[in-house]
């Protein structure tokens, strides 16, 4: 408990000194975090984008954080940063692919059937072979604890779609559970 | 197996349902072992996914991070610099606006001064020449003595800088001055004269305030 406090502590004063400019403190924050920006990434993108886009999460800290007014821990405000950053490269990849491939929606790649992966893979495969829109869901509401009506917003969606898609992309998990 | 309650499962575990929703999946999950069996399978992924444990990435990614944090403060050192360099403080930006449009104001008179074929007042309209130039004449005394005691205090190019504009003030004055002797009835001439004194008049005061602030 009392270690929680100070590393939180430790957290709020770096968070303040890299504000400043100081880049030594922000090492020390990108070393704290950058475990679980990088697996997030890497869960809602593709493995091969996860070390470009989390670099490019961190950047954008440090540029943004000036507008970091300590509201919320430093954590939970990077957190929504790398999601959001995440979502920004989806649409981009999204309006490239659409150049060529016709797009049926937010979450057109997403098959509305029940979706199958091989069983000989452990969970964290057989979630990283979902459909990018399902597996986006499943890792926002059930890894990262968000709400349907946050997840259409941030998607672009239905609340009523973020709902299938979850549970087909749990359907699909359920075979993979202890491999 | 797949009956019209598999697709509400995730929704019921999430406890998403409205009441009579749930008591008809509960009644029917008593009766349905296949339901019951894929609900405890769900239960397990919603477990297992919060299990997930994070992992380091293979590669140390600092460098680029700082590679990058670095050539940006570069870059904003380098615009602070541009823009330091081209930067005038608050009283050689004033002296140097009100320094354009006299000059501007002077130019429109040259154009459009009696004896070039446009008239500057109606023919016939008497205009009283100007009778408020001596007050202001000692309210700009003034403010010149409080300059003179102030520019200590400002630094040496924002005092060069306005008493160059003071000199074109005064010389526009002067020359407006000339020409209402020609021609004392000109509206142009006599609003033009008001106008320049208003502004000097302004400069002073705001360089005096700004003296007084430094």
């Amino acid at each position: 408990m009392l270690e929680d406090t100070l590393t939180a502590d430790s957290i709020a004063a770096d968070s303040a000194l890299a504000a400043s400019g100081d880049a030594s403190a922000f090492e020390r924050l990108y070393r704290t975090h950058v475990a679980r920006v990088h697996t997030l990434v890497r869960r809602m993108l593709d493995a091969d984008e996860a070390d470009d886009v989390t670099q490019d999460v961190f950047i954008r800290a440090w540029q943004k954080l000036s507008t970091f007014r300590g509201e919320s821990a430093f954590g939970t405000w990077l957190h929504r940063l790398a999601v959001n950053v995440v979502l920004a490269r989806r649409k981009n990849v999204g309006i490239e692919r659409g150049r060529f491939i016709p797009d049926d929606g937010p979450l057109g790649n997403v098959s509305s059937k029940p979706v199958t992966l091989e069983l000989s893979m452990d969970f964290e495969e057989a979630l990283a072979r979902l459909p990018e829109g399902a597996r986006q869901v499943f890792v926002l509401h059930d890894v990262e604890g968000y709400r349907h009506d946050e997840i259409a917003r941030l998607l672009g969606v239905v609340p009523g779609t973020s709902k299938s898609q979850l549970h087909h992309a749990r359907m699909a998990l359920r075979r993979h559970l202890e491999r | 197996m797949n009956d019209q309650w598999t697709n509400r499962l995730s929704e019921y575990l999430d406890g998403e349902l409205d009441s009579t929703e749930r008591g008809a999946l509960e009644a029917h999950l008593a009766t349905c072992g296949d339901c019951r069996l894929t609900l405890a399978e769900l239960r397990a992924v919603v477990a297992r996914a919060k299990a997930l444990e994070d992992a380091q990435p293979a590669t140390d990614l600092w460098s680029g991070i700082a590679g990058q944090i670095r050539r940006e403060h570069t870059l904003e050192r380098r615009d602070r610099l541009v823009r330091r360099r081209f930067s005038l403080t608050v009283g050689q930006l004033l002296a140097a606006s009100i320094a354009l449009v006299l000059l501007s104001g002077g130019g429109a008179w040259l154009a459009f001064k009696p004896g070039d074929g446009i008239a500057t007042s109606r023919p016939g309209t008497l205009i009283t020449p100007v009778s408020w130039t001596s007050g202001t004449d000692l309210a700009v005394s003034d403010l010149e003595d409080a300059l003179t005691r102030n520019e200590s205090r400002l630094d040496t190019a924002t005092v060069r800088v306005v008493r160059a504009n003071l000199a074109v003030i005064n010389r526009a004055i002067a020359e407006a001055r000339a020409a209402l002797q020609g021609d004392p009835g000109s509206t142009y001439l006599n609003l033009h004269l008001a106008n320049t004194m208003r502004r000097k008049v302004e400069l002073l005061r705001r360089v005096n305030a700004l003296a007084a602030e430094s």
